[in-house]
């Protein structure tokens, strides 16, 4: 290349400013441009358009992407579900043999096929049918809540049954695998609005009208309990959240002192 | 329902399972501090898609959990930013291909419409300079592979990592970007 003869092309100064230029290039760009002040000019005008493009952006932007606190913690929840349901990665795809592994694949992808379509006909998703009874499973279901201080739940009513969208129900019905019996259960949220529980699919269970003893009514005791607990100061919302989304039936033993339900609560299902 | 409402935190659950060995914990740590470091520059990238915030958490989530696969599977860590740029662009462009299916009718929204939030919000185009809608007009005219060298730049990839993830030359990258910058300037000059 000659630079001595010739300006030099945006390109070949882009390289400059971004210090990609290496050896014999990198020295003659520099011969040139201490001698020529028209590529200096030129090279000055190029990072002015990457200032703009970068303030531009910045005010595109900035501001408005918001706090990562939300999506971190579900990116956390997700792992730890990941990190629970999948094989240690020493026993995964890569520990084993290639041929091994194919085979082993199509083997469990046959077997699969065949108790699909043995069992589950019909079924769009390979998930087992749950028998839910009265723990949702957390995998579905790890709660989630919107971010409300105490002040502000306990500031709104003590919201009950409050009715989930046809659409998300369905949805539930779905991810659970529940198909042609939906009216044996109720779709619930794991962590009551009351609580400052979100209208979101991680936070929806279906609570089968079947349980006897750990039922919707006592869970509700155990809301209520929770709730009254929150707002006179003697319990942690988020701790709260966090227990019920856990486990609830551990909850209610642990904040009920006892290892049944109460049987006020059993006999408001009665009534 | 304020802002702050909105926001909807997962409850985690307090038990880690027996299985769940210290090594996959030190791994899950690893994959949420790569999370908070590049989760802005991956948002912004993900937005030259025309994707909306939303659907952008969505695929930077997909992004992070692939990469606590690829890592727990004793796979490459060498350039771990350069594998979540790639891993994002792909997944983004599915993201895309499946939303333009699903609404056929609506028109896709260029860099100028950056949909971090859906709808027009009156007070930034009344706040938008002119210098600011003269260069997102540049840069939306830009051919698409021009736009993503310019995005992935910004967002501090260098050259080689670029053509790695829009597989260039390293050439087709110094020359889309020289291109890019020069209309840039240019805009600027009238």
């Amino acid at each position: 290349m000659k630079y001595e003869d010739s300006h030099l092309s945006d390109q070949q100064l882009l390289l400059e400013i971004e210090n990609e230029l290496t050896g014999y290039d990198e020295k003659l760009v520099h011969a040139h441009l201490d001698t020529c002040w028209k590529c200096r000019t030129r090279r000055q005008e190029l990072e002015t358009a990457i200032a703009d493009f970068v303030h531009s952006r910045q005010q595109e932007f900035d501001s408005k992407i918001p706090p990562a606190a939300g999506p971190r913690a579900l990116l956390k929840a997700r792992l730890a579900q990941l990190a629970a349901s999948e094989p240690s990665g020493l026993l995964s795809w890569h520990g084993l043999d290639r041929r091994f592994a194919w085979a082993l694949a199509a083997t469990i992808c046959g077997l699969l096929a065949v108790v699909s379509f043995l069992v589950r006909p019909g079924l769009n998703r390979s998930r087992k049918p749950a028998t839910i009874v009265s723990i949702p499973d957390s995998r579905l279901t790890p709660g989630a809540a919107l971010l409300l201080s105490r002040q502000t739940v306990c500031a709104q009513a003590n919201t009950k049954n409050k009715a989930v969208p046809v659409a998300l129900q369905r949805r539930v019905f779905e991810e659970y695998g529940i198909v042609g019996e939906p009216r044996a259960y109720e779709v619930d949220y794991l962590i009551t609005p009351a609580l400052g529980g979100a209208d979101d699919i991680h936070n929806l269970w279906p609570h089968s009208y079947s349980a006897t003893v750990w039922n919707a009514q006592v869970k509700d005791a155990l809301e209520d309990r929770l709730r009254e607990m929150v707002c006179d100061g003697s319990l942690d919302l988020a701790e709260a959240q966090r227990a019920i989304a856990s486990n609830w039936i551990a909850a209610y033993k642990k904040y009920f002192h006892t290892d049944e339900p109460l049987l006020t609560h059993r006999q408001e299902r009665i009534q | 329902m304020s802002s702050q409402d909105s926001t909807i935190l997962p409850v985690l659950r307090a038990t880690t399972t027996a299985e769940a060995g210290d090594s996959r914990e030190r791994l899950q740590k690893e994959v949420v501090a790569l999370f908070e470091e590049l989760r802005e520059p991956l948002l912004r990238y993900l937005a030259s898609f025309g994707l909306a915030l939303p659907d952008g958490e969505e695929v930077l989530q997909e992004v992070f959990l692939s990469l606590f696969q690829h890592l727990d599977r004793g796979k490459s860590r060498e350039n771990l930013r350069g594998w979540l740029f790639r891993v994002a662009h792909n997944l983004a462009l599915k993201r895309r291909h499946r939303n333009r299916r699903d609404l056929e009718a609506q028109a896709e929204p260029g860099v100028g419409d950056l949909a971090i939030e859906p709808g027009p919000n009156p007070e930034d185009q009344m706040v938008r300079s002119q210098t600011q809608r003269r260069l997102l007009a540049v840069i939306q005219a830009l051919p698409e592979q021009d736009r993503r060298c310019l995005f992935l730049r910004a967002e501090g990839l260098r050259y080689r990592e670029i053509a790695g993830i829009l597989d260039m030359s390293l050439g087709a990258v110094s020359l889309s970007l020289a291109r890019s910058l020069a209309r840039i300037a240019r805009s600027a000059e009238r």
